[in-house]
This record gives C-alpha cells, structure tokens and sequence, in this order.
C-alpha cells in the first residue's frame, strides 16, 4: 500500500526529471542570464555594490519573473489532461489536491533554478567585483550587504513560487493547449499589471483603504513593496512606506494557496471518480 | 454462481439534446469478459467512462461490488498517449509507483520487458497500446474497462491484445472491452453486449448471439442495428 507520499513523490520526481530533459528550461536559463547580465552591466551596479545591482534588475525581474513561471507553468496541468493521463490517474489512489501539489512542487524546482541561479551568480558577481564599502552585515542605512542580496533572493523566490502556483491554477482551467497559451497570456497580463491597475482604480473609485495596504494585494506590487522595505531600504532616509509588509506576505500566500486550490479543484472536477 | 464486480443500472446519459445512452443496466463479473459492440458513435466509449467513473450518468446508478483493492478499476482509453521524453520503464515505474506495483514485471506481462529502454514517443501503435495496457494492470484492479484495445492493429497485435485480455478474466479479473473487432470478440468474450444509438439491443453470449440467425455473429450484429443512423448521435463525446 502506498502512502500519499509516495503519490505525491512519484508525480514530483516526473516533473522534475522532465525538466532536466528540456531544452525549454535550458533556453529559459540562458535568456534570464542574458538579461540580467546585460542590465546589470548597463547599470554599472555589480561594481557599485549588492543594492545598485537590485536596483539595476528589479523592474525587469519583476517582470521577467512572471513570464518564465508562466511558460514553465502553463502547460503543467493542460498537457496531462489533452492527453488523457488525467483520466487514466483518477483510477488512481491518487488525490486531485496531491497530484497538483507533485506537479507544482516539481515544476517549482526547475522554476527556482532558472530564475535564482543566474541571479545567485549575479551576486557572486557583486562579492568579487563590488567596491570596499560593500561589508556582509548592514548594520546601519547606507551600508551595503551580501545578506540584503540574499533576502531579494528570497523574495524573488517567493514571487516566482506565487506566479507559478496562477500559471498551475490556469492550466487546470485550460481544456486545450491553445487555451491554456491564451490563458497564460491573460494571467500574465494580470499578474504584471492588472493587479496593480485594479488596485489604482479601487483607490480612484474612493475605497477607504490606505494604499500601502492596498498594493500588498497585488502579487507585483506585493513583491516590489518587500523588496523596497525589506532590502532597498538602506538606501532611504526614512521608512519608505511603499507597502505593508505583513499584507504584502499575507498577499503572496494567500495568491498561492488560492492557486493551488483552484488547481486541486480543477481537477478534481474532471474527475467523478467513485472510491466504492 | 459467479460474483458481480461492476453493476450498473438503468445509465442514461445525455449531452445537451443528445441522448448518448438510455436506460442502460450491465454488470460485470469476476472471471469473465463482457464485449460491448455497436456502431460508432453508439455510445459505447460513454458506457465505458460511466463504468470507470470518470463520467457521471445523467440518471441511473453504478455501483463497484468487487473486492477491496487499492486501485478497483484498471483503465484503458481508446487513444492512450503517454508523455514523451520518457522511456516505457519510466513510464511504467511512474504508475506502478502510485500502487507500490513492479514496473518490469507489468512490462513483461504484455511482452515489453524487451524493450524497457525505448523512448515512448518511439513506440509503434501496437506496442503504446500494449503499454496502456500495463498501465491498466498496474495495482492489479480487480475490474478492467478496456476501450478498443485492438484498434489500428495488425492481426497478429490484435490477437496478442485479446490472449491477454482472456488471460486476464482466467485469472479473476472482470474485464470490460469494446471493440469493432467481431472475431476476436467472439472468441474472447463470455457475453456481448450490442449497443445502437444508446441502447442495449442484444445482450447474450456468442453463441446464443449467432444462433439467432444461424450465421457468423457478424450476420447477427448487422440485423440488430441500424448502420445508417450511425452518424446521427456520433459526436466527440459519444465516439
């Protein structure tokens, strides 16, 4: 008898082992080091210190992010219901909710490592080329550290898991492959600045909600507003105010645990599958 | 005596302003192969999907009475496709895995052992199907609902196909088959069911089937339908 470890596992280890044999994830990983490569070295900011080079990247990264969780995402699902293979797991002891979480959880490692690998590099970058004020704890505003580039690690991450879990959610919405391709597109347009517009427009609209609250909603801004309070703020005077941060975690994982769920329903929708 | 695995009773199942089935009962027993045959689009792919539950009947009921098992239904589609990039062990070693299964031993039962490091993609017609076919052995379920299993083959495939599905009911399975293949069906089958436009219009064993006109049960099958209404319920749900 296997356990739900073992199903979820099974369905983790197919996902990850058909990353490693896609050229697509490669290619995805050579485009994310060009870029951010280039607009680092545009920027100057490897040789000026860990927070110019954040501040070098974060526009694109912010968008780039969600682009390539999309295109690592958005077939996730879709394709194994074309196929039919959803069909044939749910004569399985295989649960909708574990089989999401497998396929999630697999295409997230491969996600992690196109997206946070050639930014570790970056930052390998930074530690031999940057200047001496650059020292590894920031104790006070002003000073730079290898730590603050750490955190935009892990924030970069987080966003990256948040935007991975709507490309999954999608792609168990899409019953073809073609509308998952259109799906994506929308979600994506969403994801980079739907959000954000309708949280302007709420604001417009004379919501009595402060604004900082507001953006934490958004996944975009969400991650842009922690990492401006949590590593670009050495560089400001004050507290910059740009979002409330226990919002702004709250946002991301609200964003993914809806996700998923969706997923998990999704498919468990496909299904009518009778235990007995 | 013989004990009843998969019941359903009076299945009907409409899409839209189509009616795919109506008022359908089946049951299915331990040890036996029951062949559902018609025209296409007669409803027996729907019929099937009922069965395995991955459908739901738009009225009637059915029920699994078999024994308790990890996997209860083993589940064959009509176009089974598998996610290239992979080779058949892998393939099989990801299903068998969800039912603590051995991959290669499912892989030799249908005479793939020999070649567990090809590329699925690579895989003639009749060897993917063999490979659906082990996919639905996986956990060892007591009911097995095969959806043409012999489809696009080659004689000798086709009759490999049928050993194994005769095999199967030997060793206790409920098997549920469909197929065009009249032939093979009578030779494997211990009761065929003949479907037309949704309807269950014979339900006998092969031989009581062919004695009702004294001819092969080709002859049989051809007096009990009506080939020209074939197309009128065909639609992708229904194939």
């Amino acid at each position: 008898m296997t356990g739900r470890f073992d199903a979820f596992w099974a369905v983790f280890a197919r996902e990850v082992r058909g990353a490693i044999r896609s050229r697509t994830y490669l290619l995805l990983g050579v485009a994310m080091t060009l870029v951010v490569f280039g607009l680092a070295q545009a920027g100057e900011g490897p040789s000026a210190g860990y927070i110019p080079t954040v501040v070098d990247v974060l526009l694109v990264v912010e968008v780039l992010v969600p682009a390539v969780a999309f295109a690592v995402g958005y077939r996730a699902i879709a394709d194994d219901a074309v196929r039919g293979t959803l069909d044939v797991l749910a004569t399985y002891p295989l649960p909708s909710w574990v089989y999401v979480l497998g396929v999630y959880a697999g295409r997230a490692v491969a996600l992690l490592v196109v997206v946070l690998g050639p930014l570790a590099v970056l930052g390998g970058v930074v530690a031999v080329t940057a200047g001496p004020a650059t020292t590894v704890f920031a104790t006070h505003r002003g000073v730079d550290s290898p730590l603050l580039f750490v955190r935009f690690l892990a924030l970069t991450a987080a966003f990256a898991l948040t935007t991975l879990a709507l490309a999954v959610a999608i792609s168990a919405l899409a019953d073809s492959r073609r509308r998952a391709i259109l799906l994506a597109l929308v979600g994506l347009l969403v994801v980079v600045v739907g959000a954000d517009v309708t949280v302007f427009r709420a604001m417009t609209g004379g919501l009595d909600v402060g604004l900082e609250t507001l953006l934490g909603l958004s996944p975009a801004s969400a991650y842009r507003g922690l990492v401006f309070e949590t590593v670009l703020y050495v560089a400001f005077a004050g507290r910059s105010g740009f979002v409330a941060v226990p919002v702004a975690v709250l946002g991301l994982v609200v964003w993914t645990a809806g996700s998923l769920l969706v997923a998990a329903l999704a498919v468990r929708g496909g299904r009518t599958y009778r235990t007995n | 005596m013989t004990d009843t695995y998969l019941d359903g009773t009076d299945v009907s199942r409409t899409f839209g302003d189509v009616t795919a089935l109506s008022d359908v009962s089946i049951d299915v027993s331990g040890g036996h192969v029951v062949a559902l045959i018609g025209p296409n689009g007669s409803g027996k792919t729907t019929l099937l999907r009922i069965l395995v539950g991955l459908l739901e009947p738009t009225d009637g009921e059915v029920s699994y009475e078999g024994p308790d098992a990890t996997r209860p239904l083993g589940y064959l589609p009509q176009a089974p496709t598998f996610r290239p990039g992979f080779t058949t062990r892998e393939t099989m070693a990801f299903y068998a895995r969800l039912v603590d299964d051995d991959p290669d031993e499912l892989l030799d039962r249908v005479g793939l052992g020999r070649v567990p490091d090809r590329r699925v993609e690579a895989l003639s017609g009749g060897m993917t199907r063999l490979l659906g076919i082990a996919q639905a052995l996986a956990g060892d379920p007591p009911v097995l609902a095969l959806d043409e299993p012999a489809s696009g083959l080659d004689p000798g495939m086709s009759q490999q196909v049928f050993d194994i599905v005769e095999a199967l009911a030997e060793d206790g399975h409920a098997v549920v088959v469909t197929s065009h293949d009249l032939p093979l069906v009578e030779g494997a089958a211990d009761r065929i069911v003949v479907l037309d436009r949704g309807e269950v219009v014979a339900n006998d064993t092969p031989a009581a089937l062919r004695e009702r006109t004294g001819g092969p049960l080709h002859e049989t099958f051809t007096s009990l339908v009506d080939a020209g209404d074939d197309v009128a319920i065909r639609t992708e749900e229904t194939r």
